[in-house]
């Protein structure tokens, strides 16, 4: 394995949080006995029950079904049912080489595609052999950033609308176009970039970026954010709907394996940009959130601060970036490398983001395997919802920062 | 049954000899038909191409740019299409957002078999129109065109909000040119 990966175990996360051990035996029953259905019809008093089917044409559903089983209002048991964007895009990718996968392995979190990608280039580096100029290693940190920013408005859109304020939805989405833009001045395109490619990046940035980017981070972080919290997150309403609902206590969280912003709103300190830093994000200073109550509230509002920490580092990366050279290493044609297996992982919008591949020599993967964060977070879904309220599956399924289309590839 | 079994409904098929009507067969009621059919079609044409609401059903990941289509910067609403929340029995346009694969492919037409007349489809992405990026992985559909008879075909990949809204500009005029039906 990976020289990554070693490093993952000297510095585990779990060891050093605050309270110093972790008590397993604190686990909920229902975390452990969450997964297989709830037969209804095998049970004495079935009446009482009724069978719901949330999707996949529904508004508050995604692209996804969750077969949902009522006593009244209260939510016995919740399985998610999920295929119906299944693309097979891991079989895909063994019969097209290294360089031919980079467009379709972007679509799955096509508003995050820098961050899917960035793993694989990661990967594909590391199997092929291939040092990465400096300067295109700031590039991709600044179209990551990018992205992760413009991920998480989506997403903060997505969770306004569908907990009934369209007023978050539209000032999301409108302050979403300006880090669209930006990206879109640097790749070519709006949400599918194709930018990081193996190797390096694919352009170097037209004239006028860092002066274009500065104006929009400076009008954003200081005019439009402090707006989010004033209309969203102090509005009583959403307070009551979102505070102590969902909670994920930190022991299930890490037997859960849910990562990402999930993962710190229940207190534990992980994020893989600080503990294994890939390429050169150790350069950079920013901090990790960390929220401990683990409520849909905390989950609901941590990815705003990982949005002001990546504006941090935007701001860090223009600055700090050479201002000229290489910006993609040289490749043969088909790129090849020995027989082996590498995995990488990056911190996407959601959490840990890894791409496991297996090289048999051939230009072409022998097997590729996306472990996507949007999986281990929907694996916390049917504990979170037994036992909730119907009108609370909104703020639960939407806070937990799942995107449907990851979770099926 | 029998009734939809005719081929092409219009005004003048409500002109019944024997109710009462029959005064306007003939060449009058040829000019009568004529007279009111024009003008009443433009009009109920003109409703209807203004007052697109379009399922809320996500079958791939071109929902995003649907999403940033309504967003205030491109403004969908303007054109009268309003992302309906409510029930799909009060929707007319259903827009294909990208890949339909063989489990989704069933309900889609569930979707649209409960849709009331008329009703209209836009084939949005490079997957719904040919399989695109995903020709040849085992799960994906070549094209929506043997679920669902599109209307409008949308490129690219995903296809840009300018894009959509010129696709949903031509699906209007297609509504307007449109004979009335009668349903």
């Amino acid at each position: 394995m990976s020289g990554k990966m070693s490093s993952a175990s000297d510095n585990n996360a779990y060891n050093k949080d605050d309270n110093g051990s972790l008590d397993v035996n604190k686990t909920s029953a229902s975390a452990q006995l969450h997964s297989g259905s709830f037969h209804v019809e095998q049970l004495e008093d079935r009446d009482r029950y009724m069978t719901l089917s949330i999707g996949p044409q529904h508004p508050g559903s995604g692209h996804m079904r969750i077969i949902i089983v009522v006593d009244g209002d209260i939510i016995v048991s919740a399985d998610p049912d999920v295929g119906y964007v299944h693309r097979g895009e891991e079989k895909m990718s063994e019969y097209r080489t290294f360089l031919q996968n980079v467009p379709h392995i972007e679509r799955p979190v096509i508003h995050d595609s820098s961050n899917i990608l960035y793993s694989y280039c990661l990967a594909v580096e590391e199997l092929i052999g291939l040092q990465v100029p400096e300067r295109a290693m700031y590039l991709r940190v600044l179209l990551a950033e990018i992205d992760r920013i413009q991920y998480t408005l989506y997403w903060l859109a997505i969770l306004g609308i569908f907990m009934g304020h369209s007023t978050m939805f539209m000032w999301a989405t409108a302050d979403r176009e300006l880090f669209v833009d930006l990206a879109d001045m640097a790749s070519g395109n709006r949400i599918t970039h194709a930018y990081i490619v193996p190797g390096g990046v694919r352009n170097d940035l037209p004239d006028g970026f860092a002066d274009k980017a500065v104006k929009f981070l400076d009008y954003f972080e200081r005019k439009r954010l402090p707006e989010y919290d004033k209309i969203f997150y102090d509005n009583p309403l959403f307070r009551q709907r979102s505070e102590g609902v969902g909670l994920l206590s930190k022991a299930d969280a890490i037997n859960l394996g849910v990562t990402g912003s999930v993962l710190r709103a229940s207190g534990v300190n992980y994020d893989v940009r600080k503990d294994e830093p890939y390429d050169i994000y150790n350069q950079f200073d920013f901090e990790v959130p960390i929220a401990k109550t683990g409520d849909s509230f905390a989950r609901s509002i941590l990815p705003m601060y990982d949005i002001r920490q990546g504006i941090n580092i935007i701001r860090q990366c223009l600055t700090k970036m050479p201002q000229s050279g290489q910006i993609r290493a040289k490749l043969q044609p088909n790129p090849r490398g020995p027989p082996g297996e590498a995995y990488s992982r990056v911190e996407s919008g959601r959490g840990a983001l890894g791409h496991y591949i297996v090289s048999d020599g051939t230009p072409k993967p022998y097997r590729h395997k996306m472990s996507v964060p949007s999986v281990r977070n929907l694996s916390a879904m049917p504990h979170l919802l037994k036992g909730a309220k119907l009108a609370d599956l909104p703020v639960i399924y939407w806070s937990l920062n799942i995107w449907p289309v990851e979770i099926e590839r | 049954m029998e009734e939809d079994a005719q081929p092409q409904k219009s005004f003048r098929n409500l002109i019944d000899p024997g109710a009462g009507f029959g005064a306007f067969v003939g060449k009058l009621g040829d000019a009568l038909v004529k007279a009111i059919d024009r003008p009443l079609g433009y009009a109920v044409n003109w409703g209807r191409m203004f007052s697109l609401w379009p399922v809320h059903l996500e079958t791939g990941c071109c929902s995003v740019e649907l999403g940033a289509t309504s967003s205030p910067r491109y403004d969908l609403e303007r054109y009268g299409v309003l992302e309906a929340f409510g029930s799909l029995r009060q929707c007319d346009l259903i827009i294909v957002l990208g890949t339909v694969n063989r489990k989704m492919a069933p309900r889609l037409r569930l979707v649209y078999d409960q849709m009331p007349e008329p009703k209209y489809v836009i084939a949005m992405g490079a997957c719904a129109i040919t399989g695109g990026l995903y020709f040849d992985s085992y799960n994906v559909l070549p094209g929506v065109g043997n679920v669902l008879p599109a209307d409008v075909y949308v490129p690219g990949c995903p296809p840009r909000p300018e894009t959509l809204i010129q696709g949903i500009m031509l699906l209007q005029e297609k509504i307007k040119r449109d004979q009335l039906k009668y349903v």
